[in-house]
Order: structure tokens, then sequence, then C-alpha cells
């Protein structure tokens, strides 16, 4: 059929010729100028062109505009092209317009009145231009003009198949620019119902648009998915013969299964309709049995047309995720065409098992297949084929291989191409992070990514090493230790430098023991990197020295020699500049008590969400392989919890620390603070609880007798309790008061104590029993008494029951007996107050710290009063900040006492406090400022 | 979707480039550029799928493409494609400029811009598929054709030219070197 070459321009020909025969870029500039001023002049001048020469000219522009230039005018001449009555004319002047024509030319409403016309031609092929021509340009305009033709043309009777099906897809696309543009009513089923059409074109078409509907309003096109169910078995079951024409290499009607198969991905599987949901599976258990079978052809186009229908069915059983024995043989599948010779197979393969890792049917058998993936990733010839294999290892990584995979990836990663190192290292920073049981393995594999690749990790990755080293204090020793040999390397690479200097600055002390480690040896190692590194690494170290100062003091004149040196303290760097002066001058000047507190140990960090993840997803967006199937199953035991604060935070943190659970946003402190204690208790008292509104408000009444010993404890329209109580040294008495607030008597009225048994042993209490009757309007008094015996975490509380006009009703209350309130307050001098305040922070177990937002204003008065009701002596006129609150107490137990300094830091531009307890024992640290820090 | 649909030959030089979705046309060259940059340094046995490309659509977004001789087709599509199917539907494109030029080469994209649009527009309409049955899709190319030529009349003759004019080129022909089986192997054209 070679009718398409029959009638040439001439005048083009020569003109492309020219222009191929140019011999320079200069040379085909001219030639284009040349043409461009003969086009412009002829359509300029007097004459009157013909339609032949319109249409050659045009021919040229396009050329012109292929080639890269600017065309700026003939636009004119293509619109009047559109009314001509000859079919070439009109022909190519929409092609001009489709393609040099964009939303805002002015043009647009003369080219709308000529598509208007040719829209009501009778010619088909003239409708179909103008149908083109409206989803090329697609405009706004184009919507309001023709939104309502072009329904009625997709679904009148009269309308010949070959327009159905571009006024479908011509919908689509103007769908696409104005959403309001599809008529609901009658019309869904209308459209819906194009799934049944004869012409197979007209339902591929209609399957686009159907597919994009359903996605705006999933319920209104729920019909389509019986429909498109039936037709995909009838496909299915089809013998290539059947379909005739849209058979395709022995595969019928591939592009239409894939569209419907997409389209079911809109839809959980069909559960309402069982009948519905057996011929799927039985669609998809089909096309799985034919992917077993010989192929009936050997060429390429037949395996890529079956083999699309099969990964589109895979990918559906994977969405559906709810029949295991189909995504096992889904699995079984891709794995075989893991080690397929066909590039493109294996490609998918790995694409798709990566979505198959995430289901939990699945989530095994994809791992039987890791030896196969890792050689992948080190063998495989095509880079996107190894970046698919990690991508896939990153999400089949669980507890189980987590230390095999991050090894390969790091053993990988040496010889990585470039292009894919900077995610990887990513994800393995939060592969290790994620699934570090031991977080000295944690700070290997970091300080290996640095060492491997250390031009590829992004300051989130260190960053996040020391966020951990600093919140988890059982590493901090090791991480100290590994730096430092690290450091020792001839050539190390500057991040090792920035983590190196800024752990030992914090921790170096902790190896200083060691005489290879001594102070000196550490200060001189890491000056030995200062002058190969960048301004901000010098300015970070400079850091590290004065905090050396702090730390080892027998080097101060050792320090403060390099701050004297010209290249700082002169330093054409403002920063370092600023920095070597002022931390000179803080050193000679300031007291060891001022720098004790200045340069004390940074506090830990508040923050839940790894910031790694969120680079990877801005870097892949929508595309980041989930890693997070058995995440959720396996909730971090309560145990760690209660171990230290700050720990709290990242250990309860651990499935969503790296954002996969949670909502993108990190939530503000004070709220994510109040969440804390919600969740301790909601985890606490795992006892169901009937009256969640009840047991809220308890929650924040009970936050204020943290600070106060009498009050009234809960009330509600049935009942109301009051609380007094008092302490001594270790034993405390309180008197319960229950008022009943109704006309009639409370029934079967029985308080019970709720407290663990374990925690009894810690603090014991007993309570006296009441009378099961309360009388309208009595009031009857309970008294309760408690002896500290150990520290413990939390406080009792107790679960009033009883029946209200034959209603059973049930009231939980936390008690105030809080551990502060063993306090006995301590007057102290501010020489003595520092000097134990340093001497309580030699070691981490003992310091308890944070941050975190006022939920209220701060009202520094309000607070005093506070600080007053928590039990500790408020020592006024020590901190040089008077905003500042510093107290001190010794807690009453029976086997001991406990004394507790706490400093409270307002900020009052950031809203911020800091708060920082320190005692002789860690778990008072913890709890002391646990129940404080929710006070404010 | 697809986003764009571009040929260019081995040196770069665009013969083909069709948006679906609008951008200015510098953005388009670069596009192009960027593209041909990202598809020529790779082997020829390698897979015919990338991710990458910065410009159009960001991560969302594939190049699946098949190089016959001295000619790459690109489609640029996002994730709501099935990759093989695009593969194929490239495949599909070609056969049919296959049988509409007889022996399609590289000279035929580069003299008949406008016909490759025509053929394009029957496969593709709005960036979605419109028809993959080739029969079809050449009825009405053949229909195109009629209306044409019944208004034609005699001035056909510029055809001829076209013809003196190929021949005074270097031969280009695109011969299928990756996929031996379009469905009439190619002629040698002697020149």
């Amino acid at each position: 059929m070679p009718a398409v070459r029959g009638d040439g321009m001439r005048g083009l020909a020569v003109f492309i010729s020219d222009i191929r025969n140019c011999k320079s870029k200069e040379a085909e500039i001219k030639r284009i100028n040349k043409e461009l001023a003969n086009i412009r002049s002829k359509f300029k001048g007097d004459k009157t062109l013909d339609g032949y020469q319109k249409k050659k000219y045009v021919c040229k522009l396009l050329f012109i505009f292929l080639l890269g230039h600017d065309i700026d005018f003939g636009h004119m001449e293509a619109v009047n092209l559109l009314s001509s009555n000859k079919y070439s004319e009109k022909q190519i002047g929409y092609l001009f317009i489709s393609v040099l024509v964009n939303t805002n030319s002015e043009l647009i409403k003369l080219i709308i009145q000529s598509i208007k016309n040719d829209l009501a031609s009778r010619n088909p092929i003239h409708v179909n231009l103008a149908l083109q021509c409206i989803a090329n340009i697609g405009s706004r305009e184009m919507a309001e003009a023709f939104g309502t033709d072009i329904p009625k043309l997709l679904v009148s009777g009269d309308t010949m198949d070959v327009v159905k099906q571009s006024a479908a897809l011509c919908l689509l696309r103007l769908f696409r620019t104005s959403q309001e543009i599809i008529p609901g009513g009658e019309w869904t089923s209308r459209i819906i119902h194009l799934l049944n059409d004869q012409h197979m074109g007209v339902v591929t078409a209609a399957t686009s648009l159907i597919d994009a509907l359903v996605k705006k309003n999933p319920d209104e096109y729920k019909g389509c998915v019986s429909l498109a169910v039936s037709r995909l078995s009838r496909i299915v079951t089809a013998s290539y013969t059947d379909l005739q024409d849209y058979t395709y290499y022995f595969v019928p009607a591939p592009w239409l299964s894939v569209k419907l198969l997409r389209l079911l991905q809109n839809y959980t599987p069909p559960a309402e309709d069982p009948g519905v949901r057996g011929r799927l599976n039985e669609c998809l258990e089909t096309i799985l049995n034919k992917a077993q079978e010989p192929p009936k052809s050997k060429k390429v186009q037949h395996s890529n047309a079956k083999n699309a229908v099969l990964f589109e069915a895979i990918s559906l059983i994977i969405h559906n995720d709810s029949e295991a024995n189909l995504l096992v043989r889904a699995c079984n599948q891709l794995g075989q065409f893991l080690s397929n010779r066909e590039t493109n197979l294996r490609y998918l393969a790995l694409e798709s098992m990566c979505h198959l890792a995430t289901s939990e049917f699945s989530h095994e058998a994809v791992k039987k297949h890791q030896e196969v993936v890792i050689l992948s990733m080190k063998m495989e010839k095509d880079v996107s084929v190894r970046q698919q294999a990690v991508d896939l290892l990153y999400a089949m990584c669980d507890k189980s291989n987590a230390e095999e995979i991050v090894q390969e990836m790091l053993n990988y990663l040496e010889t990585a191409d470039y292009s894919i190192r900077e995610e990887m290292v990513l994800k393995v920073a939060i592969l290790a992070e994620k699934y570090a049981t031991d977080y000295t393995w944690y700070v290997d594999v970091i300080l290996n990514l640095i060492r491997i690749a250390g031009d590829y990790v992004s300051e989130e990755v260190w960053y996040r090493v020391i966020q951990i080293v600093i919140n988890r204090d059982e590493v901090q020793g090791y991480a100290a230790k590994t730096v430092f040999e690290a450091l020792q390397a001839p050539a190390c690479h500057e991040n090792m430098v920035k983590v190196g200097g800024y752990i030992l600055g914090e921790f170096g002390n902790l190896i200083a023991g060691d005489q290879r480690s001594s102070p000196s040896v550490q200060f001189q190692l890491l000056h030995s990197k200062y002058h190969l590194c960048s301004p901000m690494t010098r300015a970070l170290l400079l850091s590290t020295y004065v905090k050396f100062i702090n730390l080892f003091p027998e080097i101060r004149t050792q320090i403060q020699d390099v701050f004297k040196q010209d290249s700082n303290l002169r330093s054409a760097d403002a920063e370092l500049q600023q920095r070597a002066s002022e931390y000179l001058q803080l050193s000679i000047i300031a007291s060891s008590d001022v720098l004790a507190t200045v340069l004390e140990e940074m506090p830990a960090f508040p923050e839940r969400e790894s910031s790694i993840l969120n680079v990877l997803k801005k870097k892949k967006p929508g595309r980041v392989p989930e890693n997070d199937v058995k995440e959720n199953k396996s909730p971090t035991p309560m145990a760690t919890v209660h171990h230290n604060n700050e720990l709290y935070t990242s250990a309860t943190g651990q499935a969503d620390l790296l954002g996969l659970s949670t909502p993108p946003t990190s939530q503000p402190h004070s709220s994510s603070n109040t969440g804390v204690l919600l969740d301790v208790l909601g985890d606490i008292y795992s006892k169901p609880c009937n009256n969640v509104s009840a047991q809220n408000s308890s929650i924040a009444d009970f936050k204020k007798f943290v600070c106060k010993n009498n009050g009234v404890l809960f009330e509600n329209d049935l009942i109301q309790i009051g609380v007094k109580s008092e302490f001594r040294q270790n034993l405390g008495r309180l008197g319960l008061f229950y008022g009943n607030k109704t006309s009639t008597a409370l029934q079967n009225f029985v308080p019970s104590l709720v407290w663990a048994e374990e925690q009894a042993t810690k603090l014991s209490v007993q309570m006296k029993t009441v009378e099961p009757v309360l009388e309208a309007g009595a009031q009857i008094q309970q008294m309760i008494n408690a002896e500290c015996v150990d520290d413990y975490t939390d406080t009792p509380s107790i679960s009033v029951s009883f029946i209200y006009n034959g209603v059973p009703q049930k009231i939980s209350i936390k008690l105030p007996l809080t551990l502060n309130k063993f306090f006995e307050p301590t007057e102290m001098n501010g020489e003595s107050f520092f000097a134990r305040w340093k001497n309580l922070g030699n070691t981490n177990q003992q310091r308890s710290q944070k941050i975190f937002k006022a939920s209220t204003p701060m009202d520094l008065q309000a607070a005093r009063t506070k600080m007053i009701g928590f039990g500790m002596q408020l020592l006024d006129g020590i901190d040089p900040n008077p905003d500042n609150f510093v107290c001190a107490g010794i807690i009453h137990m029976r086997s001991q006492q406990v004394g507790c300094l706490l400093r409270l830091e307002p900020n009052k531009d950031a809203q911020m406090y800091r708060l920082t307890v320190r005692s002789s024992k860690e778990s008072v640290s913890v709890e002391i400022c646990e129940l404080l820090a929710d006070q404010f | 979707m697809i986003k764009a649909i571009l040929v260019f030959n081995n040196h770069g030089k665009p013969r083909l480039s069709k948006f679906y979705q609008y951008f200015p046309e510098d953005m388009q060259q670069q596009i192009i550029k960027e593209t041909f940059q990202l598809v020529s340094k790779r082997d020829d046995n390698v897979c015919n799928f990338l991710e990458g490309g910065s410009l159009i659509g960001g991560s969302d977004y594939k190049l699946i493409y098949r190089h016959y001789a001295t000619l790459y087709f690109v489609f640029c599509v996002d994730s709501s494609e099935s990759e093989l199917g695009i593969l194929d539907l490239i495949q599909v494109f070609v056969e049919t400029l296959d049988k509409c030029f007889e022996n399609v080469c590289e000279l035929d994209l580069i003299f008949h811009v406008d016909k490759v649009h025509f053929i394009l527009n029957e496969l593709v309409m709005g960036g979605m598929v419109l028809e993959t049955n080739m029969n079809e899709i050449l009825t009405r190319i053949e229909d195109q054709n009629k209306l044409e030529k019944q208004e034609a009349g005699i001035s056909a003759a510029p055809a001829r030219a076209v013809s003196a004019v190929k021949n005074m080129n270097i031969p280009q022909q695109i011969k299928d070197i990756k996929l031996p089986d379009l469905p009439q192997a190619i002629k040698d054209l002697k020149f």
C-alpha cells in the first residue's frame, strides 16, 4: 500500500535537501532564515496563494520548527486552511495548529469556530480531524465549547465506531483540563456500557476514559467492575482466531486486556458479588496458566504481548492482595523471569516483585529469590536492571535478612554506578537504622558507608547517625571508639571528619581513659585533618575543640593556641573568625561551672521521623519501594519504652521513625507529648474502658495533680470525686471523697485499685473499703495509704464501678501518687548546686533531658507556681539567666534516698522549653523529666 | 499516559516530535536533547526501559524506546502505561509506517513529516492509545488518501521530484537490526 508516498512537493523537497547538505550549523541557520524570509514575504504579499502553496509553506515551517527554530508567524494562514474545502489543505492546517498552537493562543476562538463546523460534518474523517485537534489543544475554552457535543457524540447510536473511539479519548483529554465536563446521572451508565461495545477499538478507548473517571469518582462508576470482568473473561478465553484483527501475534487483544486489568486495579476485589470475584480469579488463573504454555510464535512480539498481559495480571493480583494462592503463583512466575534471557523481562520481574514483597502473603516467597536478586545487583549488565535489583532488595529486607542484605549492598557500593550510589547510600542508611537490634552494628554500617562512598553520603545521613548516637546511651562509647579508629586512616573522607569531630566532642571522654586515645591524642588526630577540610567542617571542629576544653581541662592551652592562630582568629571566613574568637574568650573568661553549663552535652533530639527517608522520597516521589510489611506486626516491647524517655521517642517510633506509617509532617511537639502520655496510659491500662471521654478528661485533669495535692479529681453528671493528700518522707495519705450528685442511690458502689503487682512492690498502696451504697446527695470518704519503696513510673489508678438506675457505670481515674510526691525540697547555694550538677552530669546514665514546645503561651509566673507545687525546692538567684528555673530535692524511698537536680530553661522566642534532670539514679531522672515535661 | 513521542536519528537529529502535554518550544528541544543523551549511550542489548529524564513529569516517568538502524523511537510515558504494551505499540507504529511507505527509511520521515503525523494521529490521541489494529489504521489512512487523491487530480507530478532528490542522497535506510522480524524483510534499494 504505497499510497502515502505519492505526492511530494518539489519546493519542500529541495529546501530539505538544501538543509541536509549544509556543512555547518551557521550555514543551516542562514538557509533557514532565508527561507523564513521568503515564506513571510509570500504570506504578506499581494498575490493570493493557492491551497497547494499554502500547504507547501506550512510544511516547510513544520520542518524548521522540528529542527528547533522558533516559528512566530504562519498561524493565521494555518487557521485559514482549516476552513478550506479541500481535505488535504484542512488536514495540513490542523497539523500546523496541533504542533504549533498552544492553549493560550489568541487564535483559539477562530479555531473553535472551524472545529465546530467540522464536528458537524457528515464525513467521519473531518469529524476526526476536529476531535484530534481538540484533544491536542485541550484548553479550557475548548472544554466549554464542546462540553456538550462530545459526550453526545460518544454515546449516540448513529455515531460511527471510528468517531466514537476518538470521541472517548477526546472527552478524556477535556476531562483532564476541566473535571466538571463529564455529565453525571444517566450518562454514567451509558459510558460504562461502552465496555460492551462490539468494536474493540471503541472498548479500548472507552476503558481509558472510564479509568480516569473512576479515579475521580470510584463509587459512581462501580458498575464498570462486573462489565470489565466479563469483557476480560471473554478475551482471555477466546482463541486467537476469534478476535481476528485485534489478535496481535497470537495474543487476543493484548492492549485492551492490559487496560481492563489496570481499570480493575482501582477497586478492591469485588467482595459483594462472589460470582464476579470468582470469574476474575478464573481469568487471572487462566493468564497464569497460559504463561506456562509453549509459545505460539518465536517472535519477540508474541512474548511481549503475552507478557504485557501477564505482568498486568500480576499487578492486579498484588493489588487485590487477597488470594494467597495467586500471590504465590505470581511470585513463582516472576522468579522464573528473573533468570530469563530477555533483559526486559528481568527488569519487569524485579519491578513487580518489589510490590509483591510488601504483601504479607508473598513476602516470604519473595525472600526465596534473595540470592538471585543479589546476583542481579552484582552481575547485571544494564544499570536500569541493577537499579531495580537494589530497589527489590530494599523492599524485601526485614529483620531476618537485614544484616546480609545491608552487607551485600555495602559490598556492591564500592563498584556501583555513580548514578545510583547516592540512592543506595540512603537505602542502606534507612535499612540499617530500621533493623538495627544492636546499635553498634548500625554505627559500623554508617561509618562503612562514609568510608566507601563518602561523596554520596548526604548531610541527612551523617546528621542521623549523630542523632541516634546522642539519643542512645549504650552506643556512645562504642561510637567514640569506632570513629577514633576510623580517623586514624591516612586518608579519610571529610564526612568522616565531621562525624568523628562531633562524636568525640560529645563523647570523647568515654574513651579518654585509654592511653592510646587520651585527650591530647584525640585532639591531635582531629587537628591533623583540620587543614584539609572545608570551612564548614572546620567550624564544626572548632566547636569540638571548645567542647574538649570542658571535657579535658588539661589540654586547654593546646586548644587555645589553635584558636589564636591567625588562620582562625583572622580567618577570611567570617564564621571561623567568629567562632575562634568567641570560643577563645569563653575559654579564658568563663569559670569551669559556666563552661560546664554552656558546653554541656547536646540534648537528645526530640524528632521522631528520619529525615533520610524524606530525602529518598523527594528523590523519587511515588517510586520509593515500601519496606514495611513485617514492621507493623512487631511492636516494640514496652520494656524499652520505659528505659529512658529519649529512647522512648525513638523506640515507640520504630515503626514510624522512618515516617512510613505516620503522617508525613511531624507533629508539633506539644501535641506529640500529650500523645505520648496517652499512648503510655493506653498501653499500661489495657483494661477496656467504656467511657473514652471520661478517660481523656481524667488524663487532662490528672496532669494538674502532678503539681498539686488537693482538688476535684473527677466530675460528671452523676458523681464528683475529690482528693486531699499529704506526704511525709516516703509515706503518703490520700483521702478520696465520693459525692453522689443524683437523686437516686448508686448501688454496688465499688472503687478498686488498679496497680500492677510488679509496680506494687515499688509503691505499696492500701485502700480501705467503703459502703456499697452511695445514697442520693451523700458523700463518703475513703482513705488510701501509700509507701514508696523504690522508684517507680507512672501512678496507680482506681476504677470506680457502680449501678445508676440499673445501668452499670465505670470510671477510671489516676491517683495523684506520682513519684515527685515523695520529694523533700532541698535548699542549697549556687556553688554546691553547680558542683553537684557537674558531678551528676559526668555519666550519661544519670541525666535525662527533654526539649518541647510550650503547649500554652509561656507564662513564667504560672510556671513558677507549678514548679513549687512539683515538690522540689526552687532555687532563686543561682542561674545566670533569671528566667531559668533551678530546683533541688530528695526523693525518699524506703530503701534509699535519691538526690535530684533540675533545670528548666524557657526560650521565649522559640516558645520552647528545655528540661534537664540529673539525679543519682537514671530511672528517677527519666520519670521526673517525663512527669514535668507535660506540665508546660 | 504518553507524554511525548520522539523520533531522532543516531546523531540526535529530531525526525518527529509530538508532545501530548504542553511544553514551551525551547523546553521541547531540551527534552529531545536530554532524551537523546540518555538513550544513545545505552548498549543495544540492554533493556528497553529506563527511568530518568528530569524534564518531564519527574520520577513518575519512563522512557520506552526501540532502536531501529538509524532511528530511535522513544515514547515518554508515566507509570499508568504498561511497559511491554508501549513497546509493542512502537512496533505497531513502525510496522504501519513500513506498510505505508513500503520499507520505510529515515528519509521518508524527513520528507513526509505530515504523513507521519497523520499516521501517528490514528494510533495515539491525547496521549492515549487510540487504535492498535494495524489493518484498521491502514484502512483509515487509505480513506484519507483517497479523499486527497480525488481533490488532487493531476497534481501528482512533484512526487517524482522527491524520488529524484532521494536518489541524490546517501543511503539511509532503516534496517531492523534489533528486530529482524519486521513483517516484510526490508529489501536493499539500489543506488
